[in-house]
């Protein structure tokens, strides 16, 4: 066995060039597409994570806006219910105020209208009172429905102005009406204490009235002289139905 | 039959003579060029069923790189990658009938043996800086000195030899089966040739990688792995 140098550094020279055949063609090449895959991979992965990154950022962000959201609904749900309470109030308020109005409005119809009827009593007491007194007085004695008014009406003819009294009878008979006719001496009284009153004798043109009840009027020209109960009752009924 | 041991010169360029294992190398030389050249044309992002194979193969070379040296593969690759190649194609080439592997001839071997301890002296300077590198023949001691030069001699041999042998007594083996029991007999050691063949290769390989890992030393930054890195 031999060593053929020829063939050893012919080959030896082979193998140097086929190293660098294939790492020009080969090994380069790959393991470059090999790295630039990866490269892109974990270009990829970067974005992917940046992506993951961008999205968790955008729900927190979704999160936070849907707290504030939150937030913002209760603010208003707490400003509409307070509108509400404040609304509530002022309308309960505002019916309580109509409420008293209406009632202070009925309580004062009530009032008139208790007024009203109490007048209507006042007036039905009245006239009931006038009646009953003017029942009563008409069972008076004969005697009493006149003889007892003479002093009253001489004393009214007397207090008259002295004009007054001066014309009284002057232009004939004194109109007298009385209750009752008068008997003799109970007209020769009256004349008598008229003349004794007035300084002068009247004539006296004496009817009877009974409507007058009790009591004597002297109806003159230019003055009306009343003493009688059915004036007083007319006086004291209009005292029971006036209403100041 | 023709023994392994035996050079045929096909022709002579000039005064250089020219043997069959040179024109074998040549042959598989433009072959894996060739396929190197017009795959690498065809490179894309999507790889296609080729660049697949192509990079899965890479891929686990640089691994069996970095697992072994603990270093970045990427100045080894090539000629551990090629030392490969070339040897597993040139060990298959005995399938070809009326070829002999280029492999079988120890001028081959000694050549890619020759490659590797430049490839181990280189390294192991760059890695270790020259006295570093020159500190790595006195370790444990400096009585181990002559020991680790004559390790440097032989282990190198011991490549030369190991390749030489198993391919050289293969192509012995189916030759003499040949000629002594017929055609179809052969086939099932030629199968186991094929083998043979992809061993060696890996083994040459593998211990190329070693001797130039031990030279070079380890990376302090351990490298990852493909997988790591995924």
């Amino acid at each position: 066995m031999t060593i053929d140098w020829w063939t050893l550094g012919l080959q030896t020279v082979n193998a140097a060039i086929l190293i660098w055949l294939l790492a020009r063609f080969l090994f380069r090449p790959v393991s470059e597409i090999i790295a630039k895959r990866q490269a892109l991979a974990h270009a990829d992965l970067d974005a992917a994570e940046a992506a993951k990154q961008a999205a968790e950022a955008e729900r927190e962000a979704a999160v936070a806006a849907r707290a504030e959201i939150s937030a913002r609904r209760a603010a208003l749900l707490d400003a509409a219910q307070a509108d509400a309470e404040r609304e509530k109030a002022r309308l309960k308020e505002q019916a309580q105020a109509e409420i008293a109005e209406d009632r202070r409005r009925a309580e004062a119809a009530q009032a008139r209208a208790e007024a009203d009827r109490r007048k209507e009593l006042d007036e039905q007491a009245g006239y009931l009172a006038a009646d009953i007194a003017e029942r009563l007085l008409r069972r008076l004695p004969d005697a009493a429905r006149t003889v007892g008014f003479i002093d009253g009406l001489v004393v009214a003819v007397s207090e008259l102005p002295a004009a007054v009294r001066d014309r009284l009878g002057s232009d004939g008979p004194v109109p007298v009406r009385a209750a009752r006719m008068l008997l003799p001496e109970e007209r020769a009284t009256l004349e008598a204490r008229l003349a004794e009153a007035l300084g002068r004798t009247l004539t006296l043109e004496i009817r009877e009235d009974p409507e007058l009840i009790a009591g004597l009027e002297l109806d003159a020209t230019n003055a009306i002289v009343r003493n009688h109960f059915r004036a007083d009752l007319s006086r004291i009924t209009a005292e029971l139905t006036r209403h100041d | 039959m023709q023994s392994p041991l035996e050079h045929v010169v096909l022709f002579h360029v000039g005064p250089v003579p020219i043997s069959e294992p040179v024109v074998v190398t040549w042959l598989i030389m433009a072959g894996l060029g060739l396929f190197a050249f017009l795959s690498a044309r065809k490179l894309a992002i999507l790889p296609s069923r080729t660049q697949t194979v192509l990079e899965l193969f890479v891929t686990v070379l640089d691994d069996q790189i970095r697992e072994t040296m603990r270093r970045d593969p990427a100045p080894f690759r090539p000629l551990i990658g090629t030392l490969l190649l070339f040897v597993l194609f040139a060990n298959w080439m005995s399938l070809i009938p009326g070829i002999e592997p280029p492999t079988a001839h120890i001028e081959t071997d000694a050549a890619l043996a020759l490659w590797v301890f430049v490839a181990t002296i280189a390294f192991g300077i760059s890695g270790r800086g020259l006295r570093g590198y020159l500190d790595t023949f006195v370790e444990p001691s400096w009585v181990m000195m002559p020991l680790n030069l004559i390790e440097q001699i032989t282990r190198t041999f011991s490549l030369i030899i190991r390749l030489f042998g198993n391919v050289m007594s293969g192509v012995f083996v189916v030759g003499i089966v040949l000629s002594l029991a017929g055609l179809f007999v052969p086939i099932p050691l030629m199968a186991l040739e094929l083998l043979t063949g992809a061993v060696q290769a890996y083994i040459f390989a593998i211990l190329a990688t070693v001797f130039i890992g031990a030279a070079a030393g380890e990376s302090e930054e351990i490298p990852l792995t493909a997988k790591e890195s995924e």
